[in-house]
């Protein structure tokens, strides 16, 4: 099988490791039977022939240039759930907290499908058919090299936000954490009922006085540990890189830590005169 | 005097700082309703002097711009605003004031601010600035530390603003950002938007702050960011362009826009969450009786008050709404939750297993697990922002960690115990509150888990502990008195690397270390035999301790407020020592010169027992055996500092059985030769001698001043002066630094005793008014201005036609009062020079006086019956203080005059030392906020006297009042002083009609009033 191809050479492309939400959604386009076509879709993605892509509601609209001068317009869509399937979902969902609490946080769950399966339906599509595109280019063939140029370079946006997937089968971000509060309210009628407080009215001796000290650990100012400032904890950027500048990423987080370090003796510096003045 | 503010102003272009003063002057009020604009606030600076009074103290911004702004401020219901420190009238008001003000863009506003001091405020700067400066030490921290991250937000639909935003998850920054918060003065967010009128109350804190350590960080970060676009994608380029200086407005297409800004948030939420009222909280639960599992219980957690938590059930009941905790509301308390245990997965894995029911409250870990997130995860979980709270026994404070429990007594012998001496105890190991025995403890770390139960408690084991414990059984050391005294001084001391969680001490000892501590006031001590006075309870007490001391051998320093009779506790002191037969060779008294005759006076009224002797004068003794020889059945000799500096040798070659200092301040600067004249002294080669300082001055909270005065009574307290510049000096004054500080006070609080005037539940016994003689001689300038003046004039008089004599005689004690006072007002000298106050004798006591009371904050009034003294009085203590001295005098208006009372009686930053003609001021004025009064000179009249006292002793008077009466002794103020108090024995019509009657003096008697005698 030469189906790993495309693969190989986008990680080589920089892209780092991926989540396994998004190795997913690459195994399906590489499921795709026409090698040389994805080989080229995949030369698009990464000498930027993909203008743009946006999501409009439940669709992925793309721009890519083709051979024309005008940019063909691709769209791909998923098919979306019905209310009463979402219904089910939900339900299955609100039934392990787990599963909003990675969301939240970032994580697309790795047992997602099993809340999907109440509904017989998937998150995941699980066939390329199953998702749906259109072009504007002359090209029969579905999916063309456009669409598979905008498949690849989705996964990537896919990293950046988990919830992307949701609103593609039909459910935005809000709308789902607003419901799953909901009937997590309603199974747990138990706890208190809420009140509302309003603002305490201002304290006028506390008007102007100050009689803090200094927090102590704030006496000598001290630089960060080896490994821990904020570049350090947060990793890579979690923007999909554009293919021409496929060094972009690392150039950008390399010049941030310079500048991080350089400020931040800087800021011992300033710390160490502070006080002595008159 | 004017006061410093500063106000943030969100809602500008661009936020910024913006600096305005406030100060006191009259202004008339006016009301509110019906204005269409809010007025102009009637006590601002404008901003012409604004600019030029910060110029003025080297504290201009380098780029500023003049703005008006609105702020909202507590204001009287007469419709003035009221200023800081002012007395809080019974109803407040909130209006808007405009307000002039200097505004700096962030990156301005942060060095401006990082130049501020951070402990200490000169008296310029309001409160609100140090917490300025304190915001601002927390975002250089921030930057040093590396807590940010760049990110993009919406502005507006197209707009997308790049900036440098601070990441508050650590514990510690998230605590300060509660203490910053919680403890912010309102006025620091008072301002409004422009245009509105009425009532308004501030909103919520929490964001704006937030948001205040953003705009300063992100000023700070953008500066010297570099724009090279070399290798970036446009978008990447474009955020990287914006995140310069500037202000970080990028144009891009909606998708990009969309996109950028959903990568970089939850690029941030990876490693912090929003800035909420609340936290996800983790809450560890030792295993109920008979089960090995743990309970970990969720729930959320107050920013502000960690002891705040509402359980996950009560959450989830919230739904989409908003979940009340405490006096905050936590609007969607479900997405908090959830968000945050999202977070703690990833620091504590098996938090999986319990988050798989639909609304899970708890669950329950195994030993293993839970010793993990004891161990190591609970540090993990509060650094990714989420709170957790572990059982008291292994909370990881020093309890949690093994050390011991002690008993220990004083051997049962009658008194001489002495500091070296090994006292009776014993001890058992603790952890965690509970004791166990070294067998337990082999028992329990036999078992090879880390957490174990004894007696009920959970513990933590860690490696050394048994060899620890081993190590301490088998040496099993003794403990002495000084041990004791150390250990039960601050928390957490060791003893052989332990601990001490607990000290019991028995009846004998614990009256020994409560009395070394302070926490009772020592056994009180009677007037000893032979002491001619009475002494006040707490009198009685300080000589109680001052012997409680002695018998240790440790130096001490009775710091009593002004007035409270350290003078009196002292010979007390040493005549108790002679009652007692122990005062067997001389002690030798240093104190300033303007204070001797005072000591010898109350020394001959109160302890006539004592001899005394002055080591002073060009007669005194020049070689050691003529030392000797004078000082043959002498008790005490006075000198002074200046001569116990220039005789050093010579007295330092006498053996001394005790050195007391008077008015101790004078040894202040450990590297003036008089300090260290002082200090060599102390410290004799032979026998060991008693040291004991004496000053009114709040030494323990001037650090500086700390370390000279401990070297000279017990030089080990405190090390070396290097050490102690480093390890206390340095943190308090610079940084404020209060754990340095509160360990200070630890070791210097067992030498110093300080008791103020104003506490009336230890002094209940105080008058409310006490009359304070100060006795002081003349300089040698003024002793030979004095009888060259008195013989000229008394020929004169002599040969005088007996119509001019009368004129003459008054002349003459006008001349001789003026002397006492100052040579420089017979001269008529208008300038003050460099050498002024040493000129005087009266002026240097006064001096000395007025620097207590200039620190202690009190306010003073000074009465003179020479107009010319008066000037030159105001201009010497208005370069002496550095603030306005108002002289109210008969040429003041008005106008003036009642200008001059308001500001002192009402202007919090007003003047504290009020001089006033005795003629002009003496009548009818209410200045009830001075709590000293200075008669300088004296008048026949003791009515007159009184009168000006009543103009601050009166209804409305809540202080106790000092009224200090200068006395020239020798001098024919002495004599005045003796007629006033005898003036039973004169004819009231005499003393009523003022000095007329003294023009009719026999010439006699005219001589023997005014002319000087030598040995008062």
């Amino acid at each position: 099988m030469t189906s790993t191809n495309a693969n190989t050479t986008l990680s080589k492309a920089g892209l780092g490791q991926q989540p396994w939400w998004v190795a997913e959604w690459m195994e399906l386009i590489n499921s795709y039977r026409y090698k040389k076509r994805l080989e080229r879709a995949w030369i698009y993605a990464r000498e930027g022939n993909v203008l743009s892509i946006r999501f409009e509601g439940r669709r992925v609209q793309a721009r890519v240039q083709g051979t024309e001068p005008e940019p063909y317009k691709s769209k791909l869509w998923l098919d979306v759930l019905s209310d009463e399937d979402w219904d089910f979902v939900l339900e299955a969902l609100s039934q392990k907290a787990r599963w909003t609490c990675q969301l939240l946080a970032g994580v697309m769950p790795d047992d997602i499908e099993r809340a999907f399966a109440a509904s017989g339906k998937r998150l995941f599509p699980f066939k390329l058919q199953e998702v749906r595109s259109e072009c504007t280019c002359p090209d029969k063939a579905n999916p063309c090299k456009h669409i598979s140029a905008v498949y690849y370079l989705m996964g990537d946006r896919f990293s950046e936000d988990p919830f992307v997937l949701f609103q593609l089968r039909g459910r935005s971000r809000a709308q789902l954490l607003k419901d799953l509060a909901e009937r997590r309210r309603q199974q747990n009628q138990s706890g208190q009922a809420t009140q509302s407080i309003g603002a305490a009215p201002p304290d006028a001796a506390a008007w102007w006085s100050y009689s803090a000290a200094l927090d102590p650990n704030l006496v000598v100012i001290t630089p960060a540990m080896e490994g821990s400032t904020g570049l350090d904890e947060a990793g890579d950027l979690p923007l999909a890189a554009e293919p021409r500048f496929p060094e972009a990423n690392q150039l950008f987080l390399e010049r941030l830590r310079q500048h991080g370090t350089q400020m931040g003796q800087m800021a011992m510096v300033q710390a160490m005169a502070a006080g002595s003045d008159p | 005097m004017s006061l410093l503010h500063a106000v943030w102003l969100p809602n500008e272009p661009q936020p910024c700082l913006g600096l305005w003063a406030d100060t006191w002057r009259v202004a008339k009020p006016r009301k509110h309703e019906g204005l269409e604009a809010p007025q102009v606030h009637p006590l601002a600076l404008n901003a012409g002097d604004l600019t030029a009074w910060l110029q003025e103290q080297g504290r201009e911004p380098k780029t500023s711009s003049s703005i008006e702004l609105q702020l909202t401020l507590p204001s009287r219901s007469n419709g003035l605003p009221l200023m800081a420190g002012e007395t809080l009238p019974k109803t407040v008001e909130w209006w808007p004031w405009r307000v002039p003000a200097l505004a700096m863009q962030p990156a301005e506003a942060s060095s401006w601010l990082g130049a501020l001091p951070l402990a200490s405020a000169p008296p310029e700067l309001g409160d609100d600035l140090r917490w300025w400066a304190h915001m601002q030490r927390w975002v250089l921290s921030l930057v040093a530390r590396g807590r940010w991250l760049p990110v993009a937000e919406r502005l507006e639909p197209g707009h997308v603003r790049a900036s440098w935003q601070p990441l508050l998850n650590h514990e510690e920054d998230r605590r300060r950002l509660e203490d910053l918060v919680g403890r912010m003065p309102a006025v620091v967010c008072a301002a409004d938007t422009p245009g509105s009128l009425g009532c308004r109350r501030p909103g919520a804190r929490r964001l704006q702050i937030a948001a205040i350590a953003a705009a300063l960080l992100d000023g700070q970060l953008r500066q010297g960011f570099s724009a090279d676009g070399e290798g970036l994608d446009p978008l990447l380029h474009g955020w990287q362009q914006a995140l310069g200086p500037g202000d970080g407005v990028l144009a891009l297409k909606d998708e990009d826009s969309q996109r950028l800004i959903s990568a970089t948030s939850h690029w941030r939420e990876t490693v912090a969450g929003q800035v909420a009222p609340a936290r996800a909280v983790l809450e560890l639960e030792a295993p109920p009786k008979g089960s090995e599992l743990w309970q970990l219980h969720f729930g959320l957690q107050a920013e502000a008050d960690p002891a705040l938590r509402q359980g996950a059930a009560a959450v989830w009941s919230a739904g989409d709404g908003s979940l009340p905790l405490g006096e905050i509301n936590v609007p969607k308390p479900s997405e908090l939750l959830l968000e945050g245990l999202g977070r703690a997965l990833v620091a504590f894995e098996p938090l999986a297993r319990g988050l798989d029911s639909a609304a899970p409250t708890s669950m329950e870990l195994a030993a293993a697990e839970a010793f993990v997130l004891v161990r190591t995860a609970a540090a993990k979980l509060r650094d990714v922002g989420v709170g957790v709270v572990l059982p008291p026994s292994l909370s990881g404070g020093l309890a949690s960690r093994l050390g011991l429990a002690i008993q220990a007594e004083l051997p049962a012998q009658g008194r001489g115990f002495s500091l070296g001496e090994d006292l009776e105890w014993s001890w058992e190991l603790m952890i965690g509150g509970v004791t166990l025995t070294l067998k337990d403890l082999e028992r329990l770390a036999g078992k090879r888990s880390p957490l174990v139960q004894h007696k009920g408690a959970w513990i933590e084991l860690r490696p050394g502990d048994l060899k620890n414990a081993e190590k301490f059984c088998a040496a099993d050391p003794p403990l002495s008195l000084d041990d004791a005294l150390r250990l039960t001084a601050t928390e957490g001391d060791t003893l052989m690397r332990l601990p001490v969680h607990r000290f019991e001490a028995g009846p004998r000892l614990q009256t020994v270390l409560e009395q070394y501590h302070q926490q009772k006031a020592p056994d009180p001590l009677p007037a000893p035999e032979g002491f001619e006075g009475q002494l006040r309870p707490y009198q009685e007490r300080g000589l109680g301790w001052l012997a409680f001391l002695h018998r240790f051998d440790q130096g001490a320093c009775l710091a009593d407020d002004m007035g409270l009779g350290k003078t009196i506790q002292l010979l007390a002191f040493l005549q108790h020592l002679k009652a007692e037969q122990e005062l067997k060779r001389p002690v030798l008294l240093i104190a300033p010169t303007s204070v001797l005759t005072n000591w010898a006076r109350e020394a001959a009224q109160f302890t006539p027992e004592l001899a005394v002797m002055e080591h002073y004068g060009p007669k005194r003794a020049a070689t050691a055996a003529a030392l000797k020889k004078a000082l043959k059945d002498i008790d005490l000799v006075l000198t002074s500092y200046g001569l116990m500096q220039r005789d050093n040798e010579l007295l330092g070659s006498f053996d001394w059985q005790g050195l007391v200092i008077d008015e101790a301040q004078a040894i202040k600067n450990a590297g003036s030769k008089q300090s260290q004249a002082a200090r060599t002294l102390a410290r004799p080669s032979r026998q060991s001698r008693f040291r004991i300082a004496l000053t009114g001055t709040p030494v323990e909270n001037r650090v500086s001043e700390l370390w000279a005065l401990m070297d000279f009574l017990n030089p080990k307290v405190l090390g070396e002066e290097d050490f102690f510049r480093q390890r206390y000096r340095l943190p308090i004054e610079r940084y404020g630094d209060t754990a340095s500080l509160k360990d200070l006070k630890a070791r210097v609080g067992p030498f110093i005793l300080r008791r103020l005037k104003s506490d009336k539940s230890i002094i209940s016994d105080l008058p409310d008014k006490l009359e304070l003689p100060e006795w002081v001689g003349l300089s040698s300038e003024q002793a030979k201005l004095y009888r060259k003046t008195v013989d000229a004039t008394l020929e004169a008089i002599q040969r005088a036609p007996l119509g001019q004599r009368h004129g003459q005689v008054l002349g003459l004690l006008t001349k001789l009062k003026q002397i006492c006072n100052h040579p420089a007002l017979l001269l008529g000298e208008e300038e003050v020079g460099s050498d002024f106050a040493s000129r005087s004798a009266k002026l240097m006591r006064l001096d000395e006086i007025l620097e207590e009371v200039v620190e202690a904050g009190d306010r003073a009034l000074l009465f003179t019956q020479f107009a010319g003294w008066g000037h030159l009085l105001q201009s010497f203590l208005q370069q002496r203080w550095r603030q306005e001295v108002p002289f109210l005098h008969g040429g003041t208006s008005k106008v003036e005059r009642q200008a001059m009372v308001d500001r002192f009686q009402q202007d919090p930053r007003g003047p504290q030392l009020f001089l006033l003609s005795l003629k002009a001021g003496g009548v009818g004025l209410n200045l009830t906020r001075a709590s000293h009064v200075f008669h300088i000179d004296r008048w026949w009249n003791p009515a007159v006297e009184n009168q000006a006292t009543d103009r601050a002793y009166r209804i409305g008077q809540t202080q106790r009042v000092l009224v200090h009466k200068f006395i020239t002794t020798g001098s024919l103020e002495e004599k005045i002083d003796r007629m006033i108090r005898e003036k039973a024995s004169l004819a009231a019509d005499i003393i009523g009609s003022g000095e007329e009657w003294l023009g009719g003096l026999e010439l006699k008697q005219l001589r023997s009033l005014v002319s000087l005698e030598d040995n008062p």
